[in-house]
C-alpha cells in the first residue's frame, strides 16, 4: 500500500484528485441519461432521413435538427446536469465548483474540431469521403473510445467497448451510412438511458439506506 | 551548505503530510470549492474524522471554511487558500525530487 501511495503522489496528486472527482461526478447516472437522450434524439433525426425521401420536409427538418437541436443539446447538457444536481440532489451528492477548462485546452479542442469539420466538408465536396462501412465503424470506435476515456468507470468502458464492436459489426454488414448510424445511435442511446436510470435508482436507494 | 534532496524530506509540512489531510488538500486543489458532503463522499472519511481534519487545516490557514445555507440545506463550503496551495505545491516538489 505504501508503495502504491507514493506512486500516486509521485505521478501527480492533482490528476489523481481530478480522476477521483470525475468518478464521483459520474456516480449518479445523470450524465448517462443525458447522453442517452442525445443519442436517441440523433437516432430519431437519422430515422427521418432513412424513412423520408431526400428533398421532403421531414428530410430537411432532420438536417436542420442536427444543427439546431443536437448541437445546443450537447452544449446545455453539462449546465443542465449541474442545475439538476443543485436543485434535487444537493443533499445527496453535495456541492462542488470545478475549475474552468483551461483556455489553452479550449483553443486546442476548437482547432481540432474545426480542422476535422473542414476536412470532412472538403471530403464531401470532393466526393472523397470513405465508404459508409468505414464511417460507421470509425464512428463506433471513436465514440466508444471517448466514452471509455471520459467515463473512467467499468460501465463506461464496457459501454464504449460495445459501441466500438457494434460499429465494426455494422461496418461489415455493408449497410448504408444512414441505416448503420441509425442502428448504432439508437442501440447505444437505449443502452445508455437504461444504464443511467438503473444507476440513478441504485444511487438514490443507497443514499436513502445510508441516511436511515 | 545546502541540504540534499533526501534531507529535505525532514522539512515536509506535517499538517499536509497526514494521509487524510493530504487527500483533502489534493481534492480541494483540483476544484474551486466543494462542500462538506461532497468531500465526505469523495474521501470516504467519516463525518467526525473529516470535520477534525478540516478544522486542523483551517487552523493552519491552508483551507478556508464558509458556512451558509442553500434553502434549508446547510452548506459548509471549503476552499484551499493561497498559502495552502503553495504548501501543497512545495510538498509535491519535495516528494517528487526526493523519492
Amino acid at each position: 500500500m505504501k508503495s502504491l501511495f507514493f506512486q500516486e503522489v509521485e505521478i501527480d496528486p492533482s490528476a489523481t484528485a481530478r480522476r477521483l472527482m470525475q468518478r464521483v461526478h459520474n456516480r449518479d447516472g445523470l450524465p448517462e441519461i443525458c447522453i442517452g437522450v442525445i443519442l436517441l434524439a440523433s437516432a430519431f433525426l437519422i430515422w427521418l432521413q432513412v424513412a423520408y425521401p431526400r428533398g421532403s420536409f421531414a428530410y430537411g427538418a432532420s438536417s436542420w435538427g442536427m444543427i439546431l437541436l443536437i448541437a445546443p443539446m450537447i452544449g446545455v447538457s453539462q449546465p443542465f446536469i449541474k442545475w439538476l444536481r443543485r436543485r434535487f440532489l444537493i443533499e445527496r451528492v453535495g456541492y462542488v465548483e470545478l475549475r474552468p477548462v483551461p483556455r489553452k485546452l479550449l483553443i486546442i479542442a476548437t482547432c481540432v474540431a474545426v480542422t476535422v469539420a473542414a476536412a470532412m466538408a472538403y471530403g464531401v465536396y470532393r466526393r472523397a469521403i470513405p465508404s459508409g462501412s468505414w464511417m460507421i465503424a470509425g464512428t463506433g470506435m471513436a465514440w466508444g473510445f471517448l466514452a471509455a476515456y471520459a467515463g473512467r468507470l467499468p460501465r463506461y468502458v464496457i459501454g464504449g467497448g460495445l459501441m466500438a464492436v457494434l460499429g465494426i459489426c455494422l461496418g461489415f454488414c455493408k449497410l448504408s451510412f444512414e441505416l448503420g448510424s441509425l442502428i448504432l445511435y439508437a442501440s447505444m442511446g437505449i443502452l445508455s438511458l437504461l444504464s443511467g436510470c438503473v444507476v440513478l435508482l441504485h444511487f438514490l436507494r443507497k443514499q436513502d439506506e445510508e441516511a436511515d | 551548505m545546502g541540504k540534499t534532496k533526501i534531507q529535505q524530506l525532514a522539512q515536509i509540512d506535517r499538517v499536509i503530510h497526514e494521509p487524510a489531510r493530504l487527500m483533502i488538500v489534493a481534492l480541494l486543489s483540483a476544484v474551486v470549492e466543494a462542500d462538506f458532503q461532497y468531500l465526505h463522499q469523495t474521501t470516504g472519511l467519516t463525518k467526525g474524522n473529516l470535520s477534525v481534519h478540516l478544522s486542523r487545516l483551517e487552523t493552519a490557514g491552508y483551507v478556508e471554511i464558509e458556512k451558509s445555507f442553500r434553502g434549508k440545506y446547510p452548506l459548509t463550503i471549503c476552499r484551499i487558500t493561497k498559502e495552502g496551495k503553495q504548501i501543497f505545491d512545495a510538498y509535491r516538489r519535495v516528494i517528487k525530487s526526493a523519492l
